[in-house]
Formats: structure tokens, C-alpha cells, sequence
């Protein structure tokens, strides 16, 4: 309503200075996003393949969708992405707090030296990471020979070699990218919180862990739950990594929503159901992280 | 005695904190290690374990990449491609965040938070649809098919902290450039694009970072003239055998410019990363 209003008040001033600065904005989204969603719903509900055309008979209504809750490969698919977004964010977490607690606890410069080292896994591409770590878990590389030092070989753990472990190992290499993103961010929440609440609870004659759970851990809420919610959605629409790491193999074990997708628009030809698999992805995204972002920011702009 | 035992426990926390970093210094920076240390040896010496760490440095891997699997054009695509994205999605997105500051109302800076749903859009919903359209607008294998559609997966992030930086623009500034007869055009170009340099800079890398890395859509909407890197890579990794030398060359050739301009950028991809999640 608001919207409206403000929009009208300008324009009934001949003011389209406004609007002519979005519009390329605009138009963009228009083009690149918002049709093509409506576009891919209205196939949906088609059986098409490349460059046909939408006919009267093609019409399948909610079938693609069906489909999709009959078919244990997708809903092997669904259990794998959400159990990736939790474990790699359960993942982040908790090392990105170690770490950045530990980064706090060192001095100034010797922390900025370190940066650059922290930072480089967030540039390196998904593709790569999961180019890199393929190599790691490669049956004779570099991994096994250092768990073999210790007694243990790819029995106790068959890496990206197994259905077992495959997922796990896609989390694994997750964590290596990603937990850098969690550090940085925490590390500037952690600079936040105002000193004398550490000195209060230190006359208080609280310990390190009291300290954490009764003043760190409350004052970060707010970045933790930003955080979820910004690396979340990457996680459920993961795709590069597990494309370059396991291809969704071994026998689908590692298989995800955007991979399943992918495979069945470009290798089965399966258009329409790969688009109802990627709407439906989208939805997931939006139940898990989309409430609480449309939230969190309802509750930014009342405040 | 309760102080000193107090003291005990804290030092032992933060020498275990201090090896937790170490080790997680070296967690990070082994595998690039790796990869790029295999890109100059031979193949055969890449299956001896522990890897040696002084060896004769050969760069026949970068030969067969460049030379016979066009490597150089990927490497000119990408950079053709990140660049002009990086370059358009700053100048609209400035425009727009601008334009949403016009509304004269918090107006703006709700839009810009809904614009950010924009990333709550799995790329994969809408690359199937968009091949189809820009392949009937012969538009697949042109370097505009990436460019606009990475540009169209940042200019949501960008308007949003362009727009959190404007209005951080004190309104006299913008007032008195107004009285003293400065167009709205003008102001935009003289007063707030000079502050939004830091804004700027970190959109730079931010961008330039993630579409430099982006695989999905090149994978469908490029063809052999416009593959990036990151395509070149995926072809290879699709095979039944992988070609380690190879592989570890593209990976370095891939990673190596833009960790190179993110250390240069450190402090503007920090900030950038932290407005992101801290201002929220």
C-alpha cells in the first residue's frame, strides 16, 4: 500500500528520475529471473522436451509433481541436500567459533597476517574444491597415507569411495570453504561486544566457558542466525562441489536436489520433471530459509 | 589457590585454542598446497607418498593446457566475462540504489530487501527455462548470455549494500549540493559515487569473485568459443580417468588470479562480506 503511494506521489510530479534509475535494475531481474520462474512453472505442468512447443496435449497437469514424491531417487535426493545444509552449517559452526575465539585471543597484527591465509578458500572456485579434494580422497593420495600413519586405512574410512561415506566426505570438503565465511563474520561480531561485559563477568568470578555461554554466545545470536540464513541457502542449492567430488555417486549416495535436476533436464532429457524437481527445490529453500529471512528482516525495519 | 588453578585452566584453553588455529592454518592451506606443488610435477612423482617437498620443476602440464587444450581461450573468456559483469552489475546497481534513495522514504530500503529474495532462487530453477529462452533469442554462446545472467545473481546483493551505503550519506550533503544548484544527476556523479568507493571496492571483488568461480550456468549457456575456466575444468573432471597434471594446472591457472586480487582487496572483501551478514 505504502508502496504505492510513494510511487504515485512521484510520478504525479512528471518525476520518472526514480523509476529510469531501477529500471535497468528491473529489467534484468525481469528478464534473467522472474520470467523465466513463471516460464518453468507453466512447463511444469507440460511433458516437453528441447524446442518443443506448448500444446494442448501435453497437458499433464500435477503428474511431473507426483512424480517427484513417487520417485526414491528424488527423495533420496531431498534427505541428501537437507542433511548437507545441516551438517555443513552444523559444521561451520562450530570450527569457525574455535577458530575465531582462538584469532580473538592473538594479537591485532598478528591476526591481520593471518587473514589472507583464512580468507583463500573463499575465493578458490566450488568446482575446484571439489576438484582438490577428489584428489585428496583418492584411494593412494595424500589422505590415506597420513591415516595410514596412524593405523587406519580406507576401511574404516572409504571416503568418497563407498555409499556410506560419500555425503559425508561432499560436508567434509564443504567445511573447508565455507568455515572461513563463519570465521570472518564471527570474528567481527566477536569485536563487537563491548569490553566491559567481559570484565563484568570476569569480577563476577565467572570462567572461560561461563563467560562464552552467558555473554559470547547471547550477543552473537543475531550473526549466527544471518549467517545461517546467508550460507543455508547456498547450501541447499549445492551443485559445483558435488558435481567436480562424486558427480552425485556412488549409486546416487551423494545426489542432490540441484544435481538430480540437472541430470535429468540435460542427460535424460526429462525436461518438464526437472523443472518441477527445481521448483520444488526452491520451495524447500523457501520453507527452511525463507521464513525466517522475510522475519528477521520484517523485524530490521519495524525496529 | 581457587585464582591460581582459575589461571591454570585458562592458560591450558588458550594453548589449545593456539593449536586448534595452527592446525586449522594448515587445514586450509595444504590442499592448495597440493594442488598447485602437483601442477609442476611430473605425473608419475604425484603417486609418491609423502610428497616430496624439493623437486625438479617441469611445466609440460601447462604446456598441454595451453597449447592443446585451449586453455589461454577459456582463461580470456572468463576474464572477458567476470569483468564486463562485474563492471555492469556496479553501474546498475549504484543507479538503482540510488533511485530507490529518490523514493524519499524507508521505501527504498525495504525494496532493496525484498530484491535480496532474489537469492533465495536456486540457480538451477531458473537455468532450464532461461537456456530455453535465450537459446530461441540465439543468445547461447555469446558472452552476453553469462554476463547478464551473473549480473542478474549479484545486482540483488549489490543494490542492497550500495542502498545501506547511501543511506548512510548524511541528507545536508546531498541538500546543500542541491541548493547550490547541482542536478540530481549531478549529485549522483560528484558526491555519491565518490563516497560509495568503498562500497564499490568491495562489490568489486565480491562480484568479480563469484563470477570469475561460476559453473552451472556457463555449463549450459556457453558453448566452445565462450567456455570459461571453471567449464574447461568440468570437462575434465566428467572423464572416467582423471588427468591429475592437467587437472592441477587448470586448478591453479583457475584459483591462482583471483586468490591474487583477494589478498590485494583483503580489507574491501572483508567488509563487504561482513556488511553482508552483520548490518543483516
Amino acid at each position: 500500500m505504502v508502496k504505492q503511494k510513494t510511487f504515485e506521489w512521484s510520478l504525479e510530479r512528471g518525476d520518472l528520475l526514480p523509476l529510469l534509475m531501477m529500471l535497468p535494475t528491473l529489467l534484468v531481474i525481469l528478464f534473467v529471473m522472474v520470467f523465466p520462474l513463471v516460464y518453468g512453472l507453466l512447463l511444469s505442468f507440460f511433458t516437453i522436451g528441447f524446442g518443443g512447443s506448448l500444446s494442448p496435449d501435453s497437458f499433464v497437469g500435477l503428474d511431473n509433481y507426483l512424480q517427484f514424491f513417487t520417485d526414491p531417487v528424488a527423495m533420496k535426493a531431498t534427505l541428501n541436500t537437507v542433511l548437507f545444509s545441516f551438517g555443513a552449517i552444523a559444521g561451520d559452526f562450530v570450527l569457525g567459533t574455535f577458530v575465531s575465539l582462538g584469532l580473538l585471543k592473538l594479537r591485532r597484527s598478528a591476526s591481520v597476517l593471518i587473514r589472507p591465509i583464512v580468507t583463500m578458500p573463499l575465493l578458490v572456485s566450488p568446482v575446484v574444491v571439489g576438484l582438490i579434494w577428489r584428489y585428496i580422497y583418492d584411494p593412494k593420495g595424500i589422505l590415506y597415507y597420513f591415516l595410514g600413519k596412524i593405523g587406519l586405512g580406507i576401511s574404516n574410512f572409504p571416503g568418497v569411495t563407498a555409499a556410506s561415506t560419500s555425503l559425508l566426505s561432499t560436508i567434509i570438503a564443504h567445511w573447508w570453504q565455507v568455515t572461513p565465511f563463519v570465521i570472518i563474520v564471527l570474528t567481527a561480531g566477536l569485536l563487537s561486544i563491548p569490553e566491559e561485559y567481559y570484565e563484568a563477568s570476569k569480577i563476577d568470578g565467572a570462567g572461560p566457558f561461563r563467560t562464552f555461554f552467558q555473554i559470547t554466545l547471547p550477543q552473537l545470536l543475531n550473526v549466527y542466525v544471518v549467517i545461517m540464513l546467508v550460507s543455508g541457502v547456498d547450501t541447499i542449492k549445492i551443485f559445483d562441489l558435488i558435481f567436480a567430488l562424486t558427480g552425485g555417486g556412488p549409486n546416487n549416495s551423494s545426489i542432490s536436489l540441484s544435481i538430480y535436476a540437472y541430470s535429468q533436464a540435460f542427460e535424460q532429457s526429462n525436461l518438464s520433471y526437472s523443472i518441477a524437481i527445481s521448483i520444488l527445490t526452491m520451495l524447500l529453500t523457501f520453507c527452511i530459509f525463507g521464513i525466517p529471512f522475510i522475519k528477521h528482516n520484517l523485524s530490521k525495519g519495524n525496529r | 589457590m581457587k585464582h591460581t588453578r582459575c589461571s591454570v585452566k585458562r592458560n591450558l584453553l588458550m594453548i589449545a585454542l593456539l593449536v586448534l588455529l595452527v592446525l586449522f592454518l594448515l587445514w586450509t592451506i595444504i590442499p592448495i598446497y597440493i594442488v598447485v606443488s602437483n601442477s609442476f610435477r611430473k605425473t608419475i612423482e604425484m603417486k609418491v607418498m609423502p610428497p616430496k617437498l624439493i623437486f625438479e620443476p617441469i611445466f609440460s602440464h601447462y604446456q598441454k593446457l595451453l597449447f592443446f587444450d585451449r586453455f589461454a581461450i577459456y582463461f580470456r573468456n572468463s576474464a572477458i566475462i567476470s569483468i564486463s559483469t562485474t563492471t555492469f552489475t556496479i553501474l546498475l546497481g549504484s543507479m538503482a540504489a540510488y533511485g530507490l534513495k529518490l523514493c524519499k522514504s524507508s521505501i527504498g530500503r525495504r525494496i532493496s530487501n525484498v530484491l535480496l529474495l532474489g537469492k533465495m532462487v536456486p540457480s538451477i530453477t531458473i537455468l532450464i527455462p532461461l537456456f530455453m529462452l535465450m537459446n530461441r533469442m540465439h543468445l547461447t554462446g555469446t558472452y552476453l548470455a553469462p554476463i547478464l545472467t551473473l549480473s542478474c545473481l549479484s545486482l540483488p546483493f549489490v543494490t542492497w549494500l550500495m542502498t545501506g551505503f547511501i543511506a548512510d550519506i548524511p541528507n545536508e550533503l546531498i541538500e546543500s549540493a542541491g541548493l547550490e544548484g547541482c542536478s540530481r544527476i549531478g549529485i549522483f556523479s560528484r558526491i555519491i559515487i565518490p563516497l560509495l568507493k568503498p562500497a564499490i571496492a568491495s562489490a568489486i571483488i565480491l562480484v568479480m569473485q563469484s563470477s570469475w568461480n561460476e559453473l552451472l550456468f556457463s555449463l549450459q549457456l556457453t558453448n566452445l568459443k565462450t567456455y570459461p575456466l571453471t567449464v574447461g575444468i568440468a570437462r575434465y573432471v566428467g572423464a572416467v580417468s582423471v588427468d591429475w597434471g592437467k587437472c592441477s594446472a587448470a586448478a591453479t591457472i583457475t584459483m591462482v588470479p583471483i586468490i591474487i586480487i583477494g589478498f590485494f582487496m583483503q580489507k574491501y572483501l572483508v567488509s563487504g562480506m561482513t556488511a553482508g551478514a552483520v548490518k543483516g
